[in-house]
């Protein structure tokens, strides 16, 4: 695959710049709060990490409400089941390394098997920490939980979606836990501050004929602005904004997928596993374009500020739009559209 | 038989015959499916009966209800104790010991599912889970103002799991005095001695030095078990309860007592009939 055309990669640098950003843990410390005050009943634990996922200020005004476990997932995870087997709702509070990873065995035992609403909360995830290295770079969490049944999984896109997804999630009446996959700092703003977040719906976010781009996360952002670098070159491509992984909206993949002549899907994950594999699963039942995932191989990605990282693995408008031209038969890519 | 609301707490007679009756209902399930953690259930029967027909508050007409006090069965593949004493409180019928384990679907297996089994207040089976969840009820305890409790039994060979320890630290904290825990110490686990599988002792200093008000006691003694595992109902805020239980892994049938093989293993219709009538004289 060729390196992108350095105009068309200008273009797509301008159309990031028109984009406002807002950091995940802030936004999840103001939506805990502004959720605590109108549902008095839940509880959040967490190992330690009260002041690391932005939750300092719930803590300062609903102490009784923060119960600290300490460094100690295992236990927290079978302390959240046993507080929501006796009716009180827990929510976990910690990164997604530790909250999915080292206490996978409670969340599927204590929690999805006793089918209890827990809600697993994991920030930092994908390369959201990426000067962590790999000890906090999480990206195997969504294949993990997708796997245990009776598992909910989410992935909100931007600030908004996640005060949306916590809302959604606190407010459902299922009986399964629910794992909010999170990043940590600021990342693209796409969508409205205030709209509802439905579980289990996909969203579209751009009609186009030509290329399906199907992505969660921070690659939603990447997305839209690959499918808008395209679209002014006579590519018309659509996105579906697929935040929840599981249960998948079968029915938004097949519809945004119909007719094109090439998928693209991205997510800020391992390759294996995760939302690609989810959706790959479901076309593979019937007659598909070509699919191309993006996202994090089969290796430990090397350390990086989050956003050189994302851009140096492809994680990115360009590797999107790098892919799509590559994929459509374009020799030089982004030369053939760009001149 | 089940017994109604009406008739209990049993008395010490009581407690004696149910235990033996327990007992006599666990190999009726391992003979249904030909094999069975005999060992690991008959060192914790009198502990089990002494919980659910001598302390425990619960209503089988209401097995959901908030106010109950709840049982974690850690050491789940122990679990066909509290089947029966389930079963003998009206929770289950008498007819699912005779399908334990038998086919595809059937409602009792070897570890107790919360999923399939009314009664049973949470799944368990993987070791080292269920302080933790008991901690979970204790603290929603506290948090409801409920005046229930919580009992947690561990096997003395779980206590090698890293959670348990995680647990107990957070107990102490919370100075959880709504919970009981209970180590059915037994001293012989898969594949042999816990001394030598993997050291634990001295518990009563290791929990003391986590915070725990410990007490030691031999966990086949009745008239001790019911003294010392008596509810706490008034919301203080104070230590949690340990209770080291001595007990004789396979306690009751001779051929069983200390012996590593039956921790779980197949029983024939001639060992069914030996350990019938031996539970009818020896206790």
């Amino acid at each position: 695959m060729k390196p992108l055309d350095p105009g068309l990669a200008a273009e797509i640098e301008a159309l990031r710049r028109g984009y406002g950003e807002k950091a995940i843990r802030l936004q999840y410390g103001e939506s805990m709060l502004a959720l605590a005050t109108e549902f008095p009943d839940f509880v959040v634990l967490t190992a330690d990490l009260m002041y690391a996922t932005g939750m300092d200020r719930f803590g300062a005004e609903f102490p009784d409400r923060l119960i600290n476990l300490g460094i100690a997932e295992q236990n927290m995870t079978g302390v959240a089941a046993g507080l929501a087997l006796s009716g009180t709702l827990p929510v976990v509070c910690g990164y997604a390394a530790f909250t999915t990873l080292r206490a996978v065995e409670q969340a599927k035992v204590d929690a999805a098997y006793n089918e209890v609403k827990v809600i697993l909360t994991g920030q930092s995830a994908g390369l959201s920490y990426g000067v962590g290295g790999p000890t906090h770079q999480t990206f195997e969490d969504v294949a993990i939980m997708r796997a245990i049944p009776n598992m909910v999984v989410l992935v909100p896109s931007d600030a908004a979606e996640v005060d949306a997804c916590l809302r959604a999630a606190i407010t459902w009446e299922g009986r399964s836990p629910i794992y909010i996959r999170l990043g940590r700092g600021p990342e693209y703003t796409h969508s409205r501050a205030g709209k509802a977040f439905e579980i289990g719906k996909a969203v579209r976010l751009r009609e186009g004929s030509d290329v399906a781009i199907i992505a969660n996360g921070a690659m939603v952002a990447e997305a839209l602005m690959a499918a808008d670098a395209l679209n002014r070159h006579g590519i018309a491509a659509g996105v579906l904004n697929l935040s929840t992984v599981k249960p998948l909206d079968t029915g938004a993949i097949m519809a945004i997928v119909k007719g094109v002549s090439a998928v693209v899907v991205i997510e800020e994950h391992s390759v294996i596993g995760g939302l690609g594999s989810a959706v790959l699963e479901a076309l593979a039942e019937v007659r598909h374009a070509p699919v191309r995932r993006i996202g994090i191989a089969d290796w430990f990605p090397p350390i990086g500020p989050t956003r050189e990282l994302r851009k140096a693995l492809g994680l990115s408008a360009e590797g999107i739009v790098a892919n799509v031209l590559d994929m459509l038969g374009h020799a030089e890519s982004g030369r053939a559209v760009a001149e | 038989m089940a017994l109604n609301n009406m008739q209990l707490p049993l008395d010490l007679a009581g407690l004696k015959e149910m235990a033996r009756v327990n007992r006599l209902d666990t190999a009726r399930m391992f003979m249904a499916a030909g094999n069975g953690h005999f060992g690991s259930c008959y060192s914790c029967t009198e502990i089990i009966t002494t919980l659910y027909f001598g302390l425990m508050r619960v209503d089988a007409a209401r097995p959901e209800w908030p106010d109950r006090d709840r049982f974690v069965m850690g050491k789940g593949h122990a679990a066909p104790t509290v089947y029966s004493a389930l079963i003998r409180r009206g929770f289950m019928p008498e007819g699912w010991m005779d399908e334990y384990e038998t086919a595809v679907g059937v409602k009792l297996m070897t570890h107790p599912s919360r999923r399939y089994q009314p009664g049973i207040d949470t799944s368990q089976g993987s070791l080292g889970h269920g302080l933790s969840i008991g901690v979970g009820m204790a603290l929603a305890a506290k948090l409801q103002k409920r005046d229930y409790n919580t009992y947690v039994l561990m096997g003395d060979g779980e206590t090698n799991e890293g959670s348990v320890w995680e647990a107990a630290a957070s107990a102490a904290k919370f100075e959880l005095g709504n919970l009981t825990a209970i180590i059915d110490c037994n001293r012989l686990s898969v594949d042999g001695a816990t001394d030598e599988v993997m050291p634990m002792e001295p518990f009563p200093d290791k929990w003391r030095a986590f915070g725990w008000d410990v007490i030691r006691l031999d966990g086949h003694d009745l008239p001790a078990l019911l003294d010392a595992m008596t509810p706490r109902r008034d919301g203080q805020p104070r230590p949690p309860r340990m209770i080291i239980a001595d007990t004789v892994k396979g306690r009751g049938v001779s051929f069983m007592e200390n012996v590593r093989g039956w921790h779980a293993d197949t029983i024939t219709a001639t060992q069914y009939a030996l350990v019938k009538r031996e539970l009818e004289v020896t206790l």
